[in-house]
């Protein structure tokens, strides 16, 4: 049975199969599909089986209706199409099977990953949003700075995954009695630096609180793994 | 450290063909997922020549030792040596598909993403390039260890763009970086520490584009074995309309627990703290 599932932020809220010949769309509440957000007009859009096609109406909303990058007025539904209404979106489910027209291949072109080049990229941004020149943001490396008398300083932290403990393999070593060969590591991920609790005797505190597991490292964190300390900072990088 | 693995694909209800690849080397501990672009077949070849590439050639450097120094590209500093053969590996495939794209006008204008994962006892490596996704499921929280090479990732990384925007804008899908466009690419590789209980999964954008982070997780966690849990999340993806190939490889860790807390071991951090007392009044 053919339905629009209705989604935002890539969740799924509800699901509304075609149980009657339309499914109106809008704020108001006597509409079939209800989206309660300030960019919907009160009564936004309508969807009409006809035969066999479905097809989309717009009705004059504030906004806008589009399918895929393309504001459209009508437009009849092929399966898989992404209706844009305000911040939501309606996928449109149809029928089960092939029938896949030229059209319609071309008109999904840009739900397929593309690659474009940069001269492309600005210029699809500059048609987007108003020509913000596309600038790299500034890079920043870790730094762990030893405040306990150790004499081991600051040390930069770059590589992805730094080692901690006795093991001369480390890239931090430390000495103890209790000391693990690998008491603790510190990796660097997309969302920024974690300090990771890997074994050993010693115990490893963040801030003074304990930490077993895991823990995301935040600028100017204090960190003790046995008798040492050190506080971590972020650096921004010079670019060249 | 105890690895189950399990991969599947499906060519989604929307396509005529699958162009994504994948790739399970268990020996080797090797996980490749490539989603390919370009026209008629084009998108197939790229990312078999992309799984194929990367798992020949960091097989051979493994088996073989090789010297960094030695690499199909310059070593990267900040990585291991075996993150440094993933990477080479990577920007090998790309080469080499970008010298083939030049070469035969049916595979003009052909690419791919790719994610790869490998993992031992005391190293996990994530690498990818484009907007297929690794993520990590640890204690109850999931994090992505890939970055997305798209224009709206690099827009919210400015501030330009929030993530509400960007789930509806009519770009989300055009890529920054890709195997195949360009004569070298940029890959991003992450490295850490694996943990008992870790659950890796690799995923072409089918998946993420219909199943949300938080499910991601909820799934993740609940499910029993990876079999079960790539068979829970492609038959949501197919009930939500399938619009692209969609490929799945779970990777669950098991084994790994750190030494039981008997009531000998609870003494054993009370002499730990003395240790550390006393090495504090010995600094002094």
């Amino acid at each position: 049975m053919p339905r629009l599932i209705l989604m935002f932020n890539k969740q799924v809220i509800r699901e509304y199969p075609f149980l009657k010949d339309s499914i109106t769309v809008g704020r108001a509440e006597d509409n079939t599909v209800v989206i309660d957000n300030l960019a919907v007009s009160s009564y936004h859009a309508r969807i009409d089986r006809a035969g066999t096609d479905f097809i989309l109406t717009d009705l004059q909303s504030t906004n806008g209706t589009f399918i895929n990058e393309n504001r459209v007025v009508t437009h009849k539904l092929a399966h898989g199409d992404n209706v844009s209404i305000g911040k939501h979106i309606l996928l449109f489910v149809g029928e089960k099977g092939k029938a896949e027209s030229e059209e319609s291949d071309q008109k999904m072109s840009l739900n397929k990953t593309m690659m474009l080049d940069t001269a492309k990229q600005r210029e699809l941004l500059a048609k987007q949003k108003g020509a913000a020149p596309v600038q790299k943001p500034i890079e920043r490396i870790g730094v762990i700075s030893f405040v306990d008398g150790s004499g081991l300083g600051d040390i930069e932290l770059n590589k992805k995954l730094t080692k901690i403990g006795k093991s001369e393999s480390s890239e931090v070593q430390l000495s103890g009695l209790l000391m693990g060969a690998t008491a603790a590591t510190i990796s660097r991920r997309p969302a920024g630096y974690t300090i990771t609790f890997t074994g050993g005797m010693t115990k490893l505190k963040v801030n003074g609180q304990v930490v077993k597991e895991s823990i995301d490292l935040k600028d100017f964190d204090t960190v003790e793994i046995g008798a040492y300390k050190f506080q971590f900072y972020l650096k921004d990088v010079k670019r060249d | 450290m105890e690895i189950k693995t399990s991969g599947i694909t499906d060519v989604g209800l929307k396509r005529d063909h699958n162009e994504d690849s994948y790739f399970i080397d268990d020996p080797l501990h090797l996980y490749v997922v490539a989603d390919g672009m370009g026209g008629h077949l084009a998108g197939e070849v790229a990312s078999q020549i992309a799984v194929e590439m990367i798992s020949k050639s960091y097989r051979t450097w493994v088996e073989n030792q090789t010297p960094v120094e030695e690499l199909f590209a310059a070593p990267d500093k900040s990585l291991s040596a075996k993150g440094n053969y993933i990477l080479s590996s990577i920007r090998l495939a790309n080469r080499v598909i970008y010298e083939m794209a030049l070469e035969y006008k049916q595979y003009h204008g052909m690419g791919t993403t790719v994610v790869g994962l490998h993992l031992s006892p005391d190293l996990v490596i994530a690498a990818n390039v484009g907007d297929s996704r690794i993520y990590l499921i640890r204690n109850d929280r999931i994090e992505k260890l890939s970055r997305d090479h798209t224009i709206v990732s690099e827009q919210i990384e400015m501030g330009m763009m929030s993530e509400e925007e960007a789930a509806t804008s009519p770009l989300r899908h055009i890529l920054t970086r890709n195997l195949g466009s360009a004569e070298e690419t940029d890959p991003d590789v992450f490295e850490l520490v694996p943990a008992h209980r870790d659950r890796f999964i690799l995923c072409s954008d089918g998946l993420t584009d219909l199943v949300a982070d938080e499910e991601l997780l909820k799934m993740g966690r609940e499910a029993d074995d990876p079999e079960r849990l790539c068979r829970q999340l492609m038959d949501l993806v197919l009930k939500r309309g399938a619009h692209d190939n969609t490929t799945i490889i779970a990777v669950f860790v098991g084994g790994m627990k750190k030494a039981k807390k008997g009531p000998l071991a609870r003494i054993g951090l009370t002499l730990a703290d003395l240790a550390v007392g006393l090495q504090r009044l010995i600094k002094k």
